[in-house]
């Protein structure tokens, strides 16, 4: 045999060389990092820096402080405001007072025409901002002196304090310019603890410690933000000694497990993933479906199986970390293939020939979508099939992308994810309530409870914390009975730290999170044990 | 090569004559291909069904509402009809400027200002090491063909062919910067320094040089193997070896010369598809060229980046081409430009 | 311009093929032959549900009830391999096959017609020549949206012009042959020219020319499915199982990238070698211009 022989054998010495690096559990001589600077990796690089924009919209920006902050257990501390903003009694006035002596990094002092602003960019309609769908409930801020912010809101809306935690972006920076496009959004100036030296986009955020940060000197010279989009990189550069701190995909994390030099945090999340189904489609109408579907998906084998452990069941959309959460909506962490086949048998959904159970001559069966580009939710969808045909219902998964997705939503299922830790009306009240039924992402499967609507409202109108408790029980109970979604899991988003690191505090964390809102959010605390 | 005496450099120079004018004459075809080339561009992207609002919402998408997406695809004027979106294109083009990409957040120009020059330097150096390499085995396998050195390159050419160029990265990743360490994994430079030190932008290129090198390294010492093989049967290099030169005169003083001339014009048309390497390359090594923001790009639906990079793509390969052609007449007694 | 793809010169008389360059002949002959019929009778000898997982059973190492272990959602590895090589070499040689028909119209059209028709097709022929290949294909996909079809169309969308311009030179040079003078002569018609005598001589290389790009091809979907634009994430193709099992090779489950990568080469391996034979009676320039 001539050439084909040793053209395989040159393939299999490449194979075997890919196979023997991989096994291997070598670490490079971890390069020591001069002058105390941290590195820490990300997949998720944002776009612009600009806060107005939707950078670090949730605090933890290192760049910014908006007027509130969040501590380790998410409790709204005070940051650029003195003391948390006073609400009036009807709830539709809220008074900001300013703490004295901040100043932006270039030198210029915080007033609250600064803060003025920030807000009123947001509102502009010729800034390209999606949190003005988060601030609809704003009509005006005004600043009646130099260090006071009075907020006017349409309506009362009970977690209102919620949203100051926005970077707050000095005036002057902007004037006659484009917020849209204007040089700060790549060469940001905050109050914040890290001021930036560099953005490489595609590469490197170069972070240098805000000296005379209003909150105490940071506890290091600076922060470098690598971008490395591809989760494999990314392991393998963590893995080859180039950073103190990266976000991994759960699976590649589990590797770093129990390896000399290295600490793998699993941080809880209000980060849900659930199959969504659609009242408009035939099969998923029926609530006996939807109730055989709750029982047979083995939730337990998907995290240990899909999220290697990394996460939780999940069977409603307020994380259990949450003051808000109802215990009672939990069900069997383990597929109930006995109670779904009893429900489908009660509802006259006979097996047929082929194990697929039959009900006035229309088959058990649909079309369950997931984004071609999420490997998560296509693992997920997956699962949720193989776990269905046990019970007697086909899915059909189809990977698409996301403009073949919307135009479907209100007829086939979907495997979708959100969730913010912050406050329960955040996602829950346009993705659950019918007002805005139909209308983009918001509720697509066009589920209508009266119910859920007056909770919800009553959650958002209401200050009073137990009334809200309350309200979100009944809200969480009333979706555990009518199951307009299969909820699945919590993920917890895995992140690699080297040992010498210290002063990681986890916090429980939303969907999004790159450079802001990440396990370092506290990093101008953090030290390194030499 | 040999010392070309003052006969030769006057008719070569008589050759050259016409190199003006056949700039010109291109210059004037390359105008409506480009213009083409844009127009063709818009139109596809018209096509495409992605809301770009939706793209740069991203995960925001989730809770931003239509009337909120509806204004900013109002700002941007991405619902304005094609026709009026390319005339504004065109426009703000002949005042040099290349418009606003919607996916990055920046002029267009600062984008290609601040990634382009890394995708041509690592472009140009896998060409001149993929060259260099190539001219040099191609030459040895043809001159021994179907020896043992001929068989084991044309094997290896076609594994390395039918390998992926992201699974080489891997693997070069997994092997050297892994296992043996003895360089980085990724990046463009040492992810705490500040500048940007051309030694250590250097050592970092050279992993991905090297792989986008060898992943089109079998196309071109395929085919310098058989030019040289060819050109060993020719009349010229058979007289040679008659007349009793030695070897390696004639194998790379003439038969190399005869095959290196299709060599050259064949070069020019390869470039795209190194191109296309180095989007895969860039992606697996991180590194921040042209290459990842072209896919987002596609991906958003941003048409004034799309018909930026292709235009760019297009002149540096028209350039290419007419660079070869100039060469080949420079080199070729047979060809006249001034025909 | 130069003429690229200029008529095959005489040969002057090779020295004898090797003898283990037949035996690898034979091998790569057999290696073809058995995964062709391995891909046919697939779905007759072991049916798959392609979305089938099985989450109790992930990442098992090789052994006798998984020959070449399972994945990360628990799927044997070796079984969907086989759907993956069946899949790839399906898009592969419908792909070739669209482009070459493509090519082969137009290179026809410019071939035959001749005039401005011809030097306006050979200018959008270098027109899209000049743009990277890959970035088309990219576009074609994002239009369409990823899906079989979509693949299928963005690879042979982008591989026609190599075609063309054989189709186009070989035609004009027969059009000085003495036969087809004699032949318009006799009275024939452009049409019978065209399918009696032209025709006839175009057909092997266009033949030669779909069969050499079915490994292009081939590669072209994986690359397209690394990029995360290929065919549906969860259809086991050779590209997207690559892609997933490269996740895992950090996790030291090697096995799942190594099965549809060797799958991958050896078959690839095996096409060249086969037309080797062919490739190495075309003339250099027309080699290079098929991208080989």
């Amino acid at each position: 045999m001539g050439k084909p022989l040793s053209a395989r054998v040159t393939a299999l010495a490449v194979a075997t060389a890919l196979a023997v690096a991989g096994c291997s559990s070598a670490t490079s001589p971890a390069g020591t990092n001069a002058g105390g600077t941290f590195v820490v990796a990300t997949g998720g690089e944002p776009e612009t820096l600009n806060p107005v924009l939707n950078y670090g919209v949730d605090g933890g920006s290192l760049i910014f402080d908006g007027l509130v902050a969040r501590d380790g257990r998410n409790q709204l501390v005070p940051a650029l405001a003195r003391e948390l903003p006073v609400v009036s009694a009807d709830g539709r006035t809220v008074t900001a007072r300013l703490r004295d002596g901040v100043r932006f990094h270039d030198g210029a002092a915080l007033t609250a025409q600064d803060v003025v602003f920030t807000y009123q960019a947001v509102l502009d309609p010729k800034v390209d901002s999606t949190l003005r769908s988060d601030l609809d409930m704003l009509t005006s801020v005004t600043a009646p002196d130099p260090s006071t912010v009075v907020f006017t809101l349409k309506y009362a809306y009970a977690p209102f304090l919620q949203r100051l935690t926005l970077g707050i972006v000095p005036a002057k920076a902007f004037a006659g310019q484009d917020v849209n496009r204007a040089e700060f959004n790549r060469k940001p100036v905050g109050t914040g603890p890290y001021r930036v030296t560099s953005w490489v986009p595609g590469d490197r955020l170069v972070l240098a410690a805000n000296e005379k940060y209003w909150g105490g000197k940071p506890a290091n010279s600076g922060v470098v933000v690598a971008f490395v989009a591809d989760d494999n990189v990314r392991a393998q550069r963590m893995r080859a000694g180039e950073f103190d701190a990266a976000e991994l995909a759960p699976k590649l994390a589990a590797g770093f497990d129990g390896q000399p030099g290295h600490r793998v945090h699993r941080v809880p999340t209000a980060d849900y993933r659930g199959v969504m189904l659609p009242m408009g489609n035939p099969v998923l109408g029926d609530p006996a479906i939807r109730r055989a579907l709750n029982a047979a998906v083995d939730r337990q084998a998907m995290v240990t199986g899909v999220l290697g452990g990394a996460g939780e069941p999940a069977f409603g959309p307020v994380p259990p970390s949450s003051d808000f959460a109802e215990p009672s909506i939990a069900g069997k962490p383990a597929a109930d293939l006995a109670t779904a086949a009893a429900v489908l048998d009660a509802a006259g959904w006979r097996p047929g020939p082929d194990g697929v159970r039959v009900k006035d001559g229309r088959p058990a069966a649909f079309t369950l979508m997931y984004p071609a580009t999420d490997s998560l939710r296509k693992e997920l969808a997956l699962a949720v099939t193989a776990d269905a045909k046990k019970a007697g219902i086909t899915v059909t998964p189809e990977g698409l992308t996301w403009d073949a997705i919307t135009p479907r939503m209100k007829t086939d299922a979907l495997v979708m994810g959100y969730g913010t830790p912050y406050d329960p009306d955040f996602v829950s009240y346009k993705l659950f309530g019918s007002a805005l039924a139909g209308q983009g992402f918001f509720n697509p499967g066009r589920y209508v409870s009266p119910v859920v609507d007056k909770a919800l409202q009553d959650g958002r109108d209401n200050a009073d914390p137990a009334t809200r408790k309350a309200a979100y029980a009944t809200f969480q109970k009333q979706l555990a009975t009518d199951l307009p979604w299969v909820f699945l899991t919590y993920l917890q988003h895995t992140y690699v730290v080297r040992d010498a690191v210290v002063g990681v505090t986890p916090r429980v964390e939303p969907h999004e999170h790159d450079v802001a809102n990440s396990l370092w959010w506290n990093i101008d605390t953090w030290t390194r044990t030499s | 090569m040999t010392a070309a005496g003052p006969v030769r450099g006057a008719r070569r120079s008589r050759r050259l004559a016409g190199a003006g004018a056949v700039i010109r004459r291109r210059l004037l075809v390359a105008v409506p291909v480009l213009a083409a080339t844009s127009a063709g561009m818009f139109a596809l992207g018209a096509a495409s069904p992605i809301d770009p609002a939706q793209q740069y919402a991203g995960a925001a998408a989730f809770t931003t509402s239509e009337e909120n997406l509806a204004q900013i695809r109002a700002n941007w004027g991405v619902d304005d009809p094609l026709p009026v979106q390319y005339a504004r294109w065109v426009g703000n083009l002949l005042q040099g400027d290349l418009g606003w990409s919607t996916s990055r957040h920046e002029p267009v120009t600062a984008v290609l200002a601040a990634r382009a020059g890394w995708t041509l330097l690592l472009v140009g150096a896998a060409l001149v090491l993929v060259l260099l390499a190539s001219l040099l085995l191609g030459t040895l396998a043809a001159y021994r063909r179907g020896g043992w050195f001929d068989r084991a390159l044309r094997a290896s050419a076609y594994a390395v062919q039918s390998m992926p160029v992201f699974w080489l990265g891997l693997a070069a990743i997994a092997v050297f910067a892994l296992s043996l360490g003895w360089l980085p994994a990724g990046g463009l430079t040492d992810i705490t320094t500040t500048g940007t030190d051309p030694a250590d932008v250097a050592r970092h290129l050279i992993l991905p040089v090297t792989v986008l090198a060898l992943s089109q390294a079998p196309w071109f010492v395929l085919f310098i193997r058989d030019a040289v093989a060819d050109s060993l049967r020719d009349d010229h290099v058979l007289a040679a070896r008659a007349r009793g030169l030695p070897g390696r005169t004639v194998l790379f003083g003439h038969a190399l010369r005869t095959a290196l001339l299709p060599f050259l014009t064949l070069v020019g048309t390869h470039l795209p598809e190194l191109v296309g390497g180095a989007v895969l390359v860039e992606t697996v090594f991180s590194l921040p060229g042209l290459g990842a923001v072209t896919v987002q790009a596609a991906l958003g639906s941003d048409f004034p980046l799309l018909a930026a990079t292709t235009l760019a793509t297009t002149v540096v390969v028209l350039t290419a081409n007419l660079l070869t052609d100039l060469g080949y007449a420079a080199a070729d007694p047979r060809v006249r430009l001034d025909d | 311009m130069t003429d690229l793809a200029a008529p095959s010169r005489l040969r002057r008389p090779r020295r004898p093929v090797p003898r283990t360059g037949r035996a690898g002949v034979a091998v790569a002959a057999v290696v073809l032959a058995g995964a062709v019929a391995a891909c046919l009778l697939a779905p007759v000898l072991w049916p798959l549900d392609q979305s089938a997982v099985e989450l109790g059973a992930i990442r098992l190492a090789p052994s006798g009830e998984h020959p070449a272990g399972t994945d990360d959602l628990g799927r044997d590895v070796l079984h969907r391999s086989l759907y993956g090589l069946r899949i790839s070499l399906l898009v592969g040689a419908i792909a070739a096959l669209v482009a070459t028909v493509i090519g082969g119209c137009v290179g026809a059209v410019a071939g035959t017609v001749g005039g401005w028709v011809d030097r306006a097709l050979m200018r959008v022929v270098d027109t899209i020549a000049a743009l990277p290949h890959l970035l088309l294909g990219i576009f074609v996909v994002a239009m369409l949206r990823p899906s079989l079809g979509a693949v299928i169309l963005s690879i042979g969308l982008t591989h026609w012009l190599s075609t063309a311009r054989i189709v186009r030179s070989e035609l004009l040079s027969l059009r000085t042959r003495p036969f087809i003078d004699a032949a318009i002569s006799g009275g024939a018609s452009r049409a019978r020219v065209l399918t009696r005598h032209l025709l006839p001589h175009v057909l092997p290389r266009l033949a030669l020319a779909t069969t050499l790009m079915v490994p292009h091809a081939v590669w072209h979907e994986t690359a397209l499915s690394f990029l995360g634009l290929g065919l549906p994430p969860h259809l086991a193709s050779l590209g997207n199982m690559i892609n997933d099992g490269q996740r895992s090779l950090l996790t030291g489950a090697w096995w799942a990238s190594l099965t549809p990568g060797l799958v991958l080469i050896v078959v690839t391996l095996a096409l060249a070698t086969l037309t080797g034979r062919w490739r190495d009676r075309l003339d250099p320039r027309v080699r290079a211009e098929l991208n080989l």
